[in-house]
């Protein structure tokens, strides 16, 4: 595509400028305003204009999938492993909202005796208990017991590389 | 209907949605630099102990776990005031905040009854979604909006939420029991010169004609009278003017007499007073400068030095107030003295949008793609991202905040934990250890 090509000559061409005139000189007060890379390469004056220039997209937004409230959500980190049934391990990241209603099957944050825990919320026995994915820690029991909702995961990040 | 959403012990609050552990204990937090108390949570003003108090006559208590003391963690509560702002006005027509803690709510339309649960749902909201308390005041005006809000706070009765109508029984009882020095915008002054006029209680300020008001105090208690009555004439604009002067200034950790110190402090100081001016969209005529030293330290000499630069042409280029900090302090430093505060403040601001030009010397406006490039970027990587020249994070004069809690909404590597068992979260902390600890010693180790 002819059109392509200087669309991006003139972009490389000031982003590479742009740094090294702000740092190496002050710039006189009354310069003219810099030429700004411009969001997507349009066509230029001759040749055929771009078959996408209609469907210019919108890149995914990973904020937008994982987070629907954006001001009622926290992040956390895990700690422990006895979680990694439900596939959370030591060191991933939390997407906590705390404006959803808990609901059987969520697993949720939880303040129980004045810890911060991660648990499932599911029926154990007949009764609401907070379980983990471990046979080494038994389920506790939500009745009788100290137990206040923080907020409920509503994904989980887990990080291949650092 | 305007209402009043003020939160219970904000910064205290705060700490406790990220630290549970918090809740039911008396905690403190301090002021900049660790000086004294700012904040109390209600299990401190229990044990009587002031606002203000010093944080040394305290030591002893945090020492013995009887008392929690935080240093304050701006950051924290800046995202979690941003927050609080965000979700009423997903609830409510209008929002004004007025300060870190409070906002004022526009509810115009609504009956009372809808006000009431409208201010039923808001505080519930709040408490879920950001696990912060607040107490709502509905009223017609801003100056009753502020009182029912202290009535809601006061009197568990009212659960948080304290509707007044102007003219209702309730409200008339209130203001007979209230001081006049308890009225918004009704400072110990006012309150004694209006004593002597035999106005001691918020009901007789309302009963006062205001014409006589105006004449023998001023404009604004006139409209104080009127707002007890019901009628609104406090402009929220007016609270929002822009300020007609921006400071910056802090104490140092430590005490320094180090030139090259004092103007890393100056310019930092600077550099944020510049962003703020920018933001508010004024420019400066002048930079005033100043250093303290410290004051309860009699043995040592006293010099409290400041220098005013004038400016060729108004300005809001940080480069520009740089030089100004650069030669001011060339005039009033003096070699000699412990200096223990540094301060910036830019004077005689004007509206960035209309002022007069200078007829002989050319515009000193900023320019603009730099600075707001400068800012957008420290907005969205955090202050001090980009810098005018260096600072070392070493320095004697930056800040002392020796408990401060994690920054836990904005920054990564300071997020909350959550354990999957109990006492995972203590056992994870002792393997990050471990690791380092290895790793510190492979590292020493001499390479076979």
């Amino acid at each position: 595509m002819p059109s392509q090509p200087v669309a991006l000559k003139t972009a490389t061409l000031t982003t590479s400028t742009f740094p090294t005139t702000m740092v190496a000189t002050a710039l006189p007060l009354t310069s003219q305003p810099l030429p700004f890379p411009t969001l997507y390469g349009r066509a230029g004056f001759s040749g055929f204009p771009s078959p996408a220039q209609d469907y210019e997209p919108r890149t995914l937004d990973l904020n937008e999938r994982l987070i629907k409230h954006p001001n009622h959500t926290f992040y956390l980190t895990a700690a422990g492993d006895s979680m990694e049934g439900w596939g959370i391990f030591e060191g991933d990241l939390l997407v906590v909202d705390r404006s959803i209603p808990p609901r059987l099957g969520h697993i949720l944050v939880a303040m129980f005796e004045e810890e911060v825990l991660i648990k499932r919320y599911a029926l154990y026995q007949g009764t609401p208990h907070l379980c983990s994915a471990h046979p080494h820690y038994p389920p506790l029991p939500l009745e009788e017991t100290n137990c206040q909702l923080w907020g409920v995961v509503r994904a989980v990040v887990h990080e291949y590389l650092p | 209907m305007i209402g009043l959403v003020d939160a219970n012990n904000f910064y205290v609050s705060c700490e406790r949605v990220f630290n549970p552990a918090l809740e039911g204990k008396p905690v403190g937090v301090m002021s900049n630099n660790d000086g004294c108390v700012i904040a109390r949570s209600a299990e401190m003003k229990a044990l009587e102990i002031p606002m203000g108090t010093p944080s040394f006559q305290l030591e002893g208590l945090r020492r013995r776990g009887e008392i929690h003391l935080l240093s304050s963690n701006y950051e924290l509560y800046g995202d979690m005031s941003a927050r609080l702002a965000q979700l009423l006005r997903d609830a409510c027509p209008d929002v004004a905040p007025y300060s870190i803690d409070e906002m004022f709510i526009y509810l115009d339309g609504f009956s009372d009854a809808q006000c009431q649960a409208l201010g039923e749902v808001v505080r519930r909201r709040v408490r879920r979604y950001l696990g912060l308390p607040v107490c709502v005041g509905l009223a017609p005006t801003h100056t009753l909006a502020k009182l029912a809000n202290h009535v809601a706070k006061q009197q568990p009765h009212y659960q948080g939420v304290c509707l007044l109508t102007a003219n209702s029984p309730t409200t008339m009882a209130l203001l007979k029991q209230l001081s006049v020095n308890d009225v918004w915008g009704v400072g110990r002054r006012l309150a004694e010169r209006l004593a002597v006029s035999g106005i001691r209680t918020a009901w007789q300020l309302r009963e006062c004609d205001p014409k006589q008001l105006r004449k023998r105090f001023s404009v604004v208690l006139a409209r104080t009278a009127l707002e007890l009555r019901g009628t609104s004439c406090l402009e929220m604009n007016a609270l929002e003017a822009p300020r007609q002067r921006i400071m910056t200034s802090r104490s140092f950790g430590q005490a320094t007499g180090v030139k090259a110190e004092l103007h890393a402090a100056l310019r930092r100081h600077a550099q944020r007073s510049a962003e703020k001016l920018r933001q508010q969209k004024s420019l400066t005529r002048a930079v005033l400068l100043f250093l303290n030293t410290n004051r309860h330290r009699k043995d040592q000499p006293q010099l409290s030095p400041s220098a005013m630069i004038p400016l060729a042409s108004p300005s809001d280029d940080t480069r520009i107030i740089l030089e100004a900090v650069r030669e001011g302090l060339e005039q009033m430093y003096r070699p000699g003295f412990q200096f223990m505060k540094a301060g910036v403040m830019l004077l005689d601001l004007v509206d960035a949008q209309q002022y007069q030009l200078s007829l002989l010397q050319p515009s000193h406006k900023a320019h603009p793609h730099l600075m707001n490039t400068v800012d957008a970027i420290n907005q969205r990587m955090g202050q001090g991202t980009i810098r005018f020249g260096m600072t070392e994070a070493e320095a004697p004069w930056q800040l002392r905040c020796a408990h401060r809690s994690n920054r836990y909404t904005t920054c990564w590597d300071e997020l909350m934990e959550a354990g999957t068992h109990p006492g995972a979260i203590a056992a994870a902390r002792v393997k990050r250890e471990q690791q380092r600890l290895a790793r510190a010693q492979r590292l020493a180790q001499p390479r076979a």
